[in-house]
């Protein structure tokens, strides 16, 4: 049996209710290796940030079953999500969604203490973590001192703060310009083999299409190719 | 276009899942940190959030502060009309205190007979008694205004129940024929009296011997006389007196001196000093409107301050909405928010306490004046801050009810 990091079978997800309801998932199928640098592209409202959600505990699955790394979380309460999420998730959002009264440094340490890491480690980490995303120099920084480069590797050092075997990465280069972008994805590929994550991507970008050790399309809710 | 049509095509050919060897450290982590570990950093967020928006932070400190000023100046001024209003009893030096059967408080009206007074300095653990005379009168001053005063007949040579606070002449000076001692601050009101002064009281020229300060109670300021003098300004009959004050020897219980009195005196009666203090008090929230009007004023104040904190505290949130969404998908609960409210909450409640009671104590201070004085005690302050924790834990429960709703995959739209 294949190594899996996420493990989805016939997963469909209802908005709604009655004539209303909108199906964004009509069972989704899909797995991934431990290790494996993913793409999940498709149009808009193909249904590939609903499933971003779902594997990232952020959101229930209407039916189907999820595993991640073997645990099943399709079954689990709502109060347990925040410790699946801990224990299993580092999240790299479209609009980079650092808390902008927080330093970098913060920004990173407080995903730090979160999965328990004290005071003094966390920030020495953090410190270490900005320094190995090309922001030593700036982690005094508050994000709106910064570029949306510069944000979105804070993004990516809180990310994998803690070591989070999964990452999971919602449009991270749509507010950036196409040399921030590439940059931006390189070095969350980088860091993702450096440190052996497993990262699903959700994007519409093309031009890092490339990058992708498998590109997931889907559509209409479906998955069309793998 | 070249490039991008070859990753096109790349990416979309069936490919084999690239496994990547799994070390210690690519395993689920532990999870939630331990309790304190999360407190602190929820701390730390709630005081970033707080500093960094500075409007928000100011709007919701001036909730604080104004419920802190308004229902301590309202309050303070309650208790300072009530001082007043016990200020005879707290100062007579008296252990018991005998008056008419129908009075519930110092008051001008139905007087006792003087065998009372008998009675008392007879009854077993009387150290002494002494009586005093209390009525009105009216000063006129020499361009013919006339002014109110309650005046206080006192026994010579103990003037037990006589003049305190003095800041010109003695006591001492009521033994002088004709000669009173008036309130300091009420001296332009007796049209520019000074020591010596002589003016007409109850229709007899009596002449300043002495001033008082802060002696107003709520009504006319106090004037003081002997005995005789007061008994003919006042037209008390003979063997009448107002009320008997008594002292107690040292290590007989005032109650049980009391009930042995009230058995020889059946037509009037005696309490202690601190039931006649309390039964004064409760004269004055249960039969007139000043508790209540001041009580609702100091409720009014809270509840201003209450709505204040709850809508920018809110409004706080509800602009951050997507911090707090992010917070909750990087793995903060619900009781880890509430943390976060919880301490902003009590920051802003002490922050706002300290900076509203030192305005208040400057207020009170600015505005002291002998007709009007805060009693802002370190009680009143101590309970003022208490319920500011509690306004404010309760202001931020409105936001935690939004937080609880919010859903941290609202980070995805």
């Amino acid at each position: 049996m294949m190594d899996l990091a996420v493990s989805a079978k016939d997963v469909t997800k209802t908005f709604g209710k009655g004539p209303l309801a909108f199906q964004a998932l009509k069972g989704v199928d899909i797995e991934v290796g431990r290790g494996e640098f993913v793409l999940l592209a498709g149009p808009s409202g193909s249904g590939k940030t609903t499933l971003l959600s779902i594997l990232g505990c952020v959101l229930s699955a209407s039916a189907g079953k999820v595993q991640l790394y073997g645990e099943d979380i399709s079954t689990r309460r709502e109060s347990e999500m925040p410790r699946l999420r801990l224990s299993y998730i580092g999240f790299v959002f479209q609009g980079h969604n650092l808390i902008g009264s927080m330093t970098a440094e913060e920004n990173v340490a407080f995903q730090l203490q979160l999965r328990g890491w004290d005071a003094r480690s966390s920030k020495k980490e953090a410190a270490h973590l900005l320094e190995r995303v090309g922001l030593g120099d700036k982690i005094d920084r508050k994000p709106e001192e910064l570029s949306g480069g510069q944000r979105q590797r804070i993004a990516i050092a809180r990310a994998i703060a803690g070591g989070p075997p999964l990452i999971l990465a919602d449009e991270p280069t749509a507010s950036l310009d196409a040399k921030s972008g590439l940059s931006v994805t390189e070095m969350l590929k980088d860091l993702a083999r450096e440190r052996f994550h497993t990262v699903v991507v959700v994007t519409h970008d093309s031009r890092i299409f490339h990058l992708a050790d498998r590109l997931v399309h889907l559509e209409d809710g479906r998955i069309v190719s793998t | 276009m070249a490039a991008e049509a070859e990753d096109r095509a790349r990416a979309a050919a069936p490919r084999a899942m690239v496994l990547v060897p799994e070390p210690e450290r690519a395993k689920p982590l532990a999870g939630r940190a331990p309790l304190l570990v999360r407190w602190r950093a929820m701390s730390l967020a709630a005081f970033r959030m707080m500093f960094h928006g500075k409007l928000k932070m100011i709007g919701t400190l001036f909730g604080v502060v104004f419920a802190v000023i308004l229902s301590n100046q309202q309050a303070g001024t309650f208790l300072g009309l009530l001082k007043k209003n016990t200020m005879l009893v707290d100062n007579a030096g008296a252990d018991l205190w005998v008056i008419p059967p129908s009075a519930a408080q110092i008051q001008a009206g139905p007087t006792l007979p003087d065998a009372v007074l008998m009675q008392a300095r007879t009854t077993p653990g009387v150290a002494w008694a002494e009586p005093l005379l209390y009525g009105g009168g009216t000063v006129k001053s020499a361009n013919g205004a006339t002014e109110a005063v309650q005046i206080i007949g006192v026994k010579l040579p103990a003037m037990r129940g006589g003049p305190w606070n003095m800041v010109a002449g003695t006591p001492d000076a009521l033994a002088q024929p004709d000669t009173m001692i008036f309130e300091d601050s009420q001296r332009d009101k007796f049209g520019g009296m000074n020591l010596g002064s002589v003016r007409e009281l109850n229709g007899r020229r009596v002449r300043a011997g002495g001033f008082t300060w802060g002696l107003v109670p709520f009504g006319p300021a106090f004037a003081f006389a002997e005995y005789d003098l007061a008994r003919m300004l006042l037209g008390t009959e003979p063997f009448r007196v107002s009320f008997v004050i008594i002292g107690t020897e040292p290590g007989s219980d005032p109650k049980v001196v009391a009930a042995d009195l009230a058995k020889r005196v059946p037509e009037a009666r005696v309490m202690t000093a601190e039931e006649l203090r309390s039964s004064t008090v409760m004269y004055i929230l249960t039969r007139t409107a000043i508790g209540i009007t001041f009580g609702t004023a100091a409720l009014f104040g809270l509840i201003v301050g209450f709505v204040i904190v709850a809508l920018t505290m809110f409004s706080a949130v509800i602009d951050n909405l997507r911090e707090f969404g992010t917070l909750k998908a990087i793995g903060a609960t619900n009781g880890d928010l509430s943390v976060l409210l919880l301490v902003q909450s009590l920051t802003y409640a002490t922050m706002g306490s300290l900076v509203g009671l030192a305005v208040v104590s400057l207020m009170a201070n600015g505005i002291r004046s002998p007709q009007l004085a805060m009693n802002l005690s370190p009680q009143l302050f101590g309970g003022t801050f208490v319920v500011m924790l509690g306004l404010c834990v309760l202001a931020s429960s409105l936001s935690l009810l939004r937080l609880r709703k919010l859903e941290p995959a609202m980070v995805f739209r």
